[in-house]
């Protein structure tokens, strides 16, 4: 039923066939027209830049960057003063061009912006997605040590499953010794007890191995759950202490 | 039903699309996997603390001949060339590691030698045959991997030189 029906159409059509033709015809003819009023180069338009030999239209752009001697006189390269009886017609080429650069400079800077707008937003929709709130547990690291413990790694593990193990450089060190906090771990749990155990390596007093560990049993809510490991010195007992919190 | 399958399709292509990139396989022209490993003298080395300078990756084993070698003409190499910004680590591949750290201490050397105990570098960059020297651009990127190393021609040299004139 339905094939029928599009034949139908198509035969409605057949007798408008020679009006759309002609249509077609006389919007060709007009099309040059048109052309000449679109924004375009006066090179490309205009019938004296048209009938003008190619050659003197060269040496015409390069007298008419410095303008004020665009009489082909010295400061002006060997050709140009062959070329400086044409440079009349050719020099509206020079702004138009210099319009077209700045106008291409300035598409190109928005693409640039766009291309790092959409790189955050993408960033941001990978977090999203990866790690969503309602599942997303973080870890972070913080330390406020002097002389009694050298961290050298840190290792995680959640529900006796090793997630994380991070080893530490000097740098990276030195970066949490001036108050810097790093997000050690980031995952998805479901909601529901869990149990974190941190183990942290490193040099302790008298440059010693040492190596501690540290656990919290925390419940994942709804919301996203984020814990935080801090190392800091103990100065009565001239010992490290390692403590997890739970950001509420 | 099928507009349904389509959407789960399309958001599975792209949660791929989006999945962070762990170790991958290095290619030259490709974005070395960083990695942190701890050196036998002691401490750690993170390979991306090192973008700006030009990095060369050595394979090595202690059980491996031309290794020896190897470590020696890079050693010169690493004198000659690292007030221009050439950084040389050396991965160990060693199971036993204090077969490699002996072998370290025995074999000074003028860059950090490092341990991969749990071979996670060498799967990363794709290492099956030793030794193997793998040179790290300025930006990061994997310039090229030189698999069974026989020694510093002119030719490695060169690239070596064309790798520290670029200015970044």
């Amino acid at each position: 039923m339905r094939i029928a029906r599009i034949h139908g159409r198509q035969r409605s059509f057949a007798p408008l066939a020679p009006v759309l033709l002609a249509l077609a015809l006389a919007l060709w003819q007009t099309a040059p027209a048109w052309s000449a009023d679109a924004d375009l180069p006066a090179v490309a338009t205009s019938p004296a830049a048209l009938s003008a030999p190619t050659a003197p239209a060269a040496p015409a752009t390069t007298s008419a960057s410095p303008a004020p001697g665009a009489t082909g006189a010295t400061p002006a390269p060997a050709s140009a003063p062959a070329g400086a009886d044409a440079a009349t017609p050719a020099d509206p080429t020079a702004p138009a061009a210099d319009g077209s650069t700045r106008a291409l400079d300035e598409q190109i800077q928005d693409i640039k912006q766009q291309v790092v707008d959409l790189n955050k937003d993408l960033f941001v929709l990978e977090e999203e997605l990866l790690f969503p709130a309602n599942t997303q547990v973080a870890v972070f690291i913080s330390m406020d040590v002097g002389e009694f413990f050298g961290l050298d790694s840190v290792t995680l593990k959640i529900d006796n499953k090793e997630v994380s193990n991070y080893l530490y450089t000097p740098r990276e060190v030195a970066a949490l010794a001036k108050g810097g906090v790093q997000r050690l771990y980031v995952g998805n749990l479901r909601a529901g007890a869990h149990e974190l155990v941190a183990l942290f390596g490193g040099k302790g007093p008298n440059e010693r191995d040492y190596r501690r560990g540290a656990s919290i049993k925390f419940e994942k809510g709804v919301g996203a759950k984020y814990l935080e490991l801090k190392i800091s010195d103990r100065a009565r007992k001239a010992q490290p202490e390692f403590e997890i919190r739970d950001w509420e | 039903m099928i507009r349904r399958f389509g959407r789960i399709s399309l958001l599975l292509a792209l949660l791929a699309a989006l999945q962070p990139a762990a170790l991958a396989d290095a290619q030259p022209g490709s974005a070395a996997p960083d990695f942190a490993l701890p050196a036998a003298s002691g401490g750690n080395v993170r390979l991306s603390e090192y973008r700006g300078d030009v990095v060369l990756l050595a394979f090595w084993s202690s059980r491996c001949a031309r290794c020896v070698t190897q470590l020696t003409a890079l050693d010169d190499l690493q004198t000659t060339y690292r007030s221009a910004g050439l950084v040389t680590l050396a991965v160990s591949v060693d199971d036993d590691l204090t077969r490699a750290t002996r072998f370290a201490k025995s074999h000074p050397a003028r860059f950090p030698l490092l341990l991969d105990r749990r071979k996670g570098v060498s799967r990363a960059y794709g290492i099956e045959r030793l030794p193997t020297t793998v040179l790290i651009d300025r930006r990061g990127r994997v310039h090229s991997i030189q698999p069974d190393f026989r020694g510093i021609d002119n030719s490695y040299v060169a690239q070596l030189r064309a790798l520290l004139d670029d200015p970044l």
